[in-house]
């Protein structure tokens, strides 16, 4: 069972990020974290190996700190991990990253892809539909649940008021969500395999793509400007009997803040 | 010079920092209420591997060099200090001598499960009468055919009461001062071996320390652990530094955790319609605890390096050890005026670090015998 995960670095939660450039940049506080929802995913794909055996291997995009993602999924446990490293690929929106990942990902043959469902940076949701897009494969999103076996996954989704269960053949893509899993505190011996290991990179070429299809060139959308979300006002506390109070907020969701 | 971190040192420290954020974060406060050896989280940390953390791959360890251990001291006191003066007893002093001199079989039944976490080690210093002036050890160790015979009560150990093994710090002769110490080994079970008193302590609470009892206490000539006799201070001298930074980096955990605390509150609480953050007399005190934190981990880093390199390090090993204790007290006391009479209470995390913190003072030295030192070395003898 040889399975790949696309996992990312994004900014710490807690790092300071400010809009900057008239809104066409963002500064971001360097503090990095390994994105939430791709730990689920590693953190299954190395479940799924430790039953059916195979190996897991990582792939991340991005330059600098994009290798702590790697170094914390040998950490964890994975066997192999490749960089996608080249200036050309900077700057992507979903669709250029994706197309990069899916080359990626089939430099070899694989069975299953995991990545989380979203960045928590961004939070567009969007590079593992495309990769099985790009890839021609089936894709379930919002995974909760993944059993594995005859060449087929059994997967249960979290969707609206409920739990969707799929059956779909393998080689498949699946999007990791919350309660999917909870991910393992790496050993030491994982921590200093991972501190030691020579991460293989892999640039536009290896990946057969040309300039014109990667980065802020080979992207679909372009952000146009940053905004700042509005500044809530503050809580306004409303006193008195439960019922005149209750009242009282109506009146003012309806004739001062007109919501409702 | 290059004052970084290397990449890997870098990826260890955010490694320990979500490890402890994850285990001891969450138990640090139950582990000070109760003030019990928290099995249940050292079974956890153990399985990790950490334990061996300073001792050679070859037997299982990490071989981390001295900088990347000061980074997992820090990062263990910051959980917990309870917790972590366990951990960092079995990881350093209580399985050092074994580690040096133990014989195979020794380390066989010692060393290598108390990196495992299986066995729980300690060292014995301290007796009710002498704790940083070693010379005045009163334990006694006879030789008796092929066997040494000690006697005497320690005081003051980490994990005393709960050690399968401990490394005992015993004279030959007290009128020979420092010339007369020896380190030795006795297991758990051995006949006269036994705990005694339980310390109720300010801080550091989680730790079991107390009193442990050696009366004709028989163990083998091989438990001598070195390679002469009443070499033990020179021996000594080995880990001294070593301990002494670790110290230091202890104390920059308890300050970080307090620290942050004092962080948070500065930003969310509010007084006469602004958060306290913005006022200049808060701004100054996380100015001047940022300062002193910052200069204490330069010395941290510089003393482990030059443990690492074998270079001389008496000194720096004792200024840091002060220094950065100091300035542990200083921003435990700082955060708990921040947090106002909310830094009073047992409901939150801040009294517990300003009680933690006073632990340092005596472990590793007093500063009053350390200045004593340091001064002497700067002044030379009296001409």
């Amino acid at each position: 069972m040889n399975i790949v995960v696309l996992a990312k670095q994004v900014p710490d939660p807690e790092a300071l990020v400010e809009i900057s450039a008239g809104g066409k940049k963002l500064e971001i506080e360097q503090k990095f974290a390994t994105n939430l929802f791709d730990e689920f995913a590693i953190e299954e794909a190395l479940r799924i190996r430790e039953k059916h055996a195979g190996k897991v291997k990582v792939i991340t995009l991005g330059g600098g700190k994009a290798t702590e993602v790697i170094r914390t999924g040998i950490a964890m446990g994975a066997d192999e991990a490749l960089l996608l490293e080249d200036e050309a690929f900077l700057d992507g929106d979903g669709y250029a990253t994706a197309l990069a990942l899916s080359r990626a990902a089939a430099k070899e043959p694989f069975d299953i892809i995991l990545c989380g469902r979203q960045a928590i940076d961004h939070d567009r949701g969007e590079v593992g539909q495309m990769v099985a897009q790009f890839l021609g494969l089936p894709h379930v999103g919002n995974v909760v649940k993944l059993d594995i076996a005859d060449g087929k996954a059994v997967a249960e989704s979290a969707i609206e008021g409920g739990k969707e269960i799929v059956e779909v053949q393998l080689p498949a893509v699946f999007t990791a969500q919350k309660g999917l899993n909870e991910p393992r505190v790496p050993q030491i011996m994982g921590v200093m395999k991972a501190m030691k290991v020579q991460i293989p990179k892999a640039t536009l070429g290896d990946l057969g793509l040309s300039p014109e299809e990667a980065g802020l060139k080979g992207s679909k959308v372009r952000i146009e400007k940053y905004l700042s979300p509005k500044k809530r006002p503050p809580m306004q506390l409303i006193t008195g009997e439960p019922m005149q109070a209750a009242a009282e907020a109506i009146r003012i969701l309806i004739d001062v803040e007109r919501v409702i | 010079m290059n004052f970084a971190l290397t990449d890997e040192q870098e990826f260890f420290k955010k490694m320990v920092t979500d490890t402890v954020d994850r285990l001891v974060v969450p138990k640090a406060r139950e582990i000070d209420e109760k003030d019990e050896f928290p099995r249940e989280l050292w079974r956890e940390f153990s399985k990790l591997g950490y334990l061996g953390l300073r001792y050679p791959e070859e037997i299982g360890g990490m071989n981390a060099d001295p900088v990347t251990a000061m980074i997992f001291y820090e990062q263990i006191a910051r959980g917990s200090v309870g917790f972590a003066q366990s951990v960092i007893m079995n990881i350093l002093m209580g399985t050092y001598f074994v580690f040096r001199f133990g014989s195979e079989t020794m380390k066989e039944r010692c060393l290598y499960p108390a990196m495992r976490g299986e066995k729980i080690g300690t060292m014995c210093f301290t007796e009710d009468q002498s704790g940083s002036d070693l010379s005045a050890t009163r334990t006694t160790a006879k030789k008796d055919g092929n066997e040494w015979v000690i006697n005497g009560t320690k005081m003051w150990i980490t994990n005393g009461p709960i050690a399968d093994m401990a490394t005992v710090l015993a004279t030959t002769d007290p009128s020979l001062g420092n010339n007369g110490l020896n380190f030795f080994l006795v297991e758990k079970g051995t006949p006269g071996f036994a705990p005694g008193q339980v310390l109720d302590k300010l801080g550091c609470r989680g730790t079991v320390t107390g009193e442990l009892v050696f009366d004709n206490v028989r163990v083998p000539e091989e438990n001598l652990l070195g390679a002469e006799v009443n070499k033990g201070i020179e021996y000594l001298g080995e880990i001294l530094d070593e301990v002494r930074v670790m110290t230091a980096a202890m104390a920059m955990g308890i300050a970080q955790a307090a620290f942050d605390e004092g962080l948070e509150y500065a930003r969310k609480r509010v007084a006469f319609g602004k958060t306290i953050g913005n006022y200049q007399l808060i701004r100054a005190k996380f100015a001047d605890m940022a300062t002193e934190m910052e200069a204490s981990r330069l010395m941290i880093y510089n003393a482990a390096w030059r443990i690492k390199e074998k270079m001389n390090c008496r000194k720096e090993a004792a200024m840091t050890k002060m220094f950065a204790t100091e300035t542990c007290l200083k921003v435990v006391d700082e955060v708990t005026r921040i947090w106002g009479a909310n830094g009073f209470a047992h409901e939150y995390n801040p009294q517990r670090h300003f009680r933690d913190a006073r632990f340092l003072l005596s472990g590793g030295g007093t500063h009053e015998i350390i200045k004593d030192f340091l001064g002497r070395m700067i002044i030379g003898k009296p001409r």
